[in-house]
């Protein structure tokens, strides 16, 4: 494959080209509540090539391998018009030349394991959830996505890496007279098939919660301090403040860069952020970026200041700042761009009993349902709560989403808690859908959040 | 292919170019030519499905669909014979002389003029595509077709946010934005862009056309031909009942043609035809594919979409839309003694969508005071639930314009559950 690949850059006349072929291997397997709604194992594939002529940059991603020559020169044709207009030239950060070929450590490779004895597994869990009279159905999926990714550029770097990515997703939808709640499971991560097996308890629990949601409260909207649990703050950490470090979201926008100096103070003491895919056994771990740039953990805020941003060699370049690695596409369909590799707010000293306790009066809120971003301002949904009252967990709330200003929210965090967890499924849609996008927290304790409601 | 067994083809083509400017300078150029081919089995009450995106091998492909037969779905259903369908004018072949220099050209175009006018951040971006599906079947259908739209975007970013006042515009083919869309844009920033406080008055709510899908959103998954047969749906057994204020119908119409997008037949073969789906905000339908209809006992209504090539269908409305009102933009503004347009909305996605509750952060959340606006509101999160909030419906938007999921009309609502900070 290095060698097809080398051919078509060869009818590249540029100053720097790169060409990226995936193999995408799917495995899914869906239940609508009893239901087998889908079974099957496909294989797809593509091209995506790049280049820099003449100051200007452009892409073009194909599907057919004769399409090669026509995508070349639609390259070079666009990145030629965009010399015309650009005020400043892009220019790549340089990188060091690679040649490797990395294949991840897996604790059971999805890709042994027979589908019989997939669907056997699924039938299990679905079955567990539906036990319930009051679970009115489900809809969950398997999913297995192997990328086998070649990439080639005119550096000479020659790269190739599996991303292998298995997970257990979906909704259990509780019901009494017409009041439904639902209730996601996330299960899965990029060290293989093993982390899938055996999650009876964790089915069981989020079949409790959603019969549970039935009998709460819906919240009271409203300002409140609240204490967010690992995964709510781990969506919050990638929403609120790790779309913000993306360098090219910010890259022209003035103001949102003069806001984000690196040095100025955006979060209180108690706050200290960093995305690393280099952990290995986490959803967000990959060695190479697709750029070819080697993965590196950035520290992103130390106790409130901001120190540090994700890049791609162009916005590295533009920054004048170091290469981060952090450049990644969803698949052969698309262009790489900026991304969070395993972002997480590091822990602090306080145990979740001295969070709850020093809260005092307000909510804890768990489990996030979905978030988005515009700029500094966020709002993300959460699973389930409860109210807290002179330090001790009440009544369980539900219908809750949080809203909220970036700068407002980082410096309203008082105390970060022990407890840090990273995520096992992720979904980051900046136009592409990053389903390794890993994010983790401790418990934080918040003050004054937006908890929207009735 | 066996007699008695039976099988469906889908294959698509696509190209496009997309080019985007940031803060009015050109920022990105990226073209596509995606292909692919999906193969649905039916056979012995079984269904199989397989896709592949390079069609080298016929054989893995159909070896895949037959693999996907033992797992056991169920295939009930047959893929119906259609012919004799209504012409649809979907694609005009001048799009193919729209080059990237004359869409560079008019995003400056847009950019000069915004920038005498505003003093916003300028993000706009254009894109052209050329696609052409096929469809065949064993029941003996074989229908393609060749579609073309031009998409222009505008972002006007409010300052030191990356919030935006929005607006699109989508046609067959290439056409300079009209004044129409940039005096909206242009007028109605200027006159928000300044941060305020609001008063405790209370506070009526406007959603824009480009927020409405948050409300289109809890409907659709109603609606759903998979929520009723999974007994999910807060609208079972509600035909004929009166759900939403009477001033509201919402319908899809996959066949009007003077727009991009659309449709004589969904992805499995079916026709489309004009559907209510709220008639004077009374519920006329549900709406399926052919696997939930056959579930339901249904007839198939035309709505089964894949989404991508590498989907199954499911049911869908890509054509909602919304009959007009009868009353502007400006006239329903100056209508309005205090309230919040919802210029843009986050969070759509989180909530108890089957339920139809949302609850979403409002950004940019514009104000108005005393029939006009005068600046826009931080921190601001509206929640309920569309059976409630639909009911209070005041004023219907004279015309519609492009939204996610459709073309839709500004909505007024008398009252809302808005929380602010203060």
């Amino acid at each position: 494959m290095f060698e097809i690949l080398r051919k078509i850059l060869s009818q590249v006349s540029a100053h720097y080209a790169d060409i990226r072929y995936e193999i995408r291997r799917d495995a899914r397997i869906v239940f609508q509540g009893n239901e087998l709604f889908h079974i099957g194992s496909n294989i797809t594939d593509g091209y995506v090539v790049r280049v820099i002529k003449s100051g200007g940059f452009s892409s073009v991603a194909f599907t057919r391998h004769d399409d090669a020559e026509k995508a070349v020169h639609t390259a070079e044709e666009n990145a030629g018009l965009m010399a015309l207009h650009v005020q400043t030239p892009v220019v790549f950060a340089p990188a060091e030349v690679v040649k490797d070929t990395f294949l991840p450590l897996l604790h059971e490779d999805p890709r042994t394991v027979p589908i019989d004895e997939k669907l056997e597994l699924m039938r299990q869990y679905n079955t567990f959830a539906l036990r319930h009279d009051k679970i009115a159905t489900t809809n969950i999926q398997y999913s297995e996505v192997v990328r086998e990714k070649y990439f080639v550029n005119t550096e000479g770097t020659e790269i190739r890496e599996d991303l292998i990515t298995t997970s257990i997703n979906g909704l259990i939808t509780s019901k009494d007279g017409t009041l439904t709640q639902n209730v996601r499971v996330a299960l899965g991560g990029s060290d293989g098939f093993a982390s899938l097996r055996g999650q009876e308890d964790e089915l069981g629990k989020r079949t409790a919660i959603a019969i549970d949601l039935l009998k709460a409260a819906p919240v009271a909207g409203g300002i409140y301090n609240v204490v967010l649990n690992q995964d709510l703050a781990g969506v919050f950490t990638h929403e609120a403040f790790g779309h913000f470090s993306e360098a090219d979201l910010i890259e022209d926008s003035p103001s949102m860069r003069e806001k984000m100096q690196i040095g100025a103070r955006l979060g209180s003491d108690s706050v200290s952020i960093v995305d690393d895919p280099e952990i290995p056994g986490q959803l967000g771990f990959y060695r190479y970026d697709d750029e070819g740039v080697t993965a590196k953990r950035v520290v992103l805020m130390d106790h409130g200041i901001l120190t540090g941003r994700l890049h791609s060699r162009r916005t590295a370049a533009a920054f004048g700042e170091n290469l981060s690695g952090h450049c990644v596409a969803e698949d052969y369909r698309y262009a790489p761009m900026v991304r969070m590799g395993n972002i997480f707010i590091e822990p602090g000293g306080n145990s979740f009993g001295k969070l709850i306790e020093t809260l005092g009066n307000g909510l804890y809120i768990l489990d996030a349902k979905g978030g988005q971003t515009s700029g500094e301002n966020f709002t993300f949904g959460a699973q389930y709560g409860y109210r807290v009252k002179d330090g001790t967990i009440r009544e369980m709330i539900r219908d809750i989403n949080i809203s909220g200003n970036l700068y407002h929210t980082l410096k309203n965090i008082t105390a970060a808690g022990d407890d840090l967890v990273l995520s096992k499924t992720g979904g980051c849609g900046k136009g592409q859908l990053n389903i390794r996008s890993c994010h983790g927290a401790p418990h934080l304790l918040v003050r004054d959040v937006v908890v929207g409601g009735k | 292919m066996k007699s008695g067994d039976k099988a469906e083809v889908y294959a698509v083509d696509i190209e496009g170019d997309g080019i985007s400017f940031e803060n009015a300078r050109l920022k990105d150029i990226e073209s596509r030519m995606q292909s692919g081919v999906s193969l649905r089995i039916i056979k012995d009450g079984l269904q199989g499905f397989a896709y592949t995106r390079n069609l080298r091998s016929r054989e893995e492909l159909i070896r895949n669909a037959l693999d996907s037969l033992k797992g056991g779905v169920e295939g009930t259903f047959d893929f119906p014979l259609t012919k004799n369908l209504q012409s649809l004018d979907t694609y005009d072949p001048s799009i193919e002389t729209l080059s990237n220099a004359r869409m560079v050209e008019e995003c400056s175009r847009v950019c000069d003029l915004l920038s005498q006018r505003t003093t916003g951040q300028i993000n706009v971006s254009a894109s052209r595509s050329v696609g052409s599906m096929r469809i065949m079947n064993s029941s003996g259908t074989d229908f393609s077709s060749k579609s073309s739209a031009y998409r222009f975007h505008t972002g006007l970013l409010y300052p030191y946010t990356s919030a935006s006042l929005n607006r699109t515009w989508r046609v067959k083919t290439f056409q300079e934005v009209p004044d129409g869309y940039l005096n909206f844009l242009a007028e109605t920033y200027t006159m928000s862009v300044r941060e305020v406080i609001p008063g405790k008055k209370p506070l009526k709510v406007f959603f824009l056309p480009e927020t409405v899908y948050v409300l289109m959103w809890r409907l659709q998954t109603a609606a759903n031909g998979l929520s009723i047969h999974q007994n999910i749906s807060p609208l079972a057994h509600k035909t004929g009942e009166k759900i939403f204020h009477e001033s509201v119908s919402v319908y899809n119409d996959p066949l009007n043609d003077t727009i991009p997008g659309a449709r004589a037949v969904d992805d499995e073969g079916t026709p489309c035809r004009l559907f209510p789906v709220v008639e004077n905000g009374v519920l006329k339908n549900f709406y399926y594919d052919l696997y939930f209809a056959h579930k339901m006992n249904a007839l198939p209504s035309g709505h089964g979409f894949k989404g991508s090539v590498t989907a199954k269908p499911v049911p869908s409305l890509l054509h909602l839309t919304m009959t007009p009102g009868s009353v502007s933009f400006a006239d329903i503004v100056q209508s309005v003694d205090c309230g919040i347009i919802i210029a843009g909305a986050l969070g759509a996605h989180s909530g108890n969508i089957p339920h139809g509750d949302f609850s979403i952060g409002i950004s940019p959340a514009l104000y108005i005071e005393n029939g006009e606006i005068t600046g826009n509101v931080k921190d601001v999160m509206i929640s309920g639930n569309i059976y409630d909030t639909m009911q209070k419906v005041t004023a219907v938007e004279n015309t519609l314009h492009p939204g996610s999921g459709g073309n839709f009309p500004a909505l007024l609502i008398e009252d809302a559950h808005v929380t602010i900070r203060k």
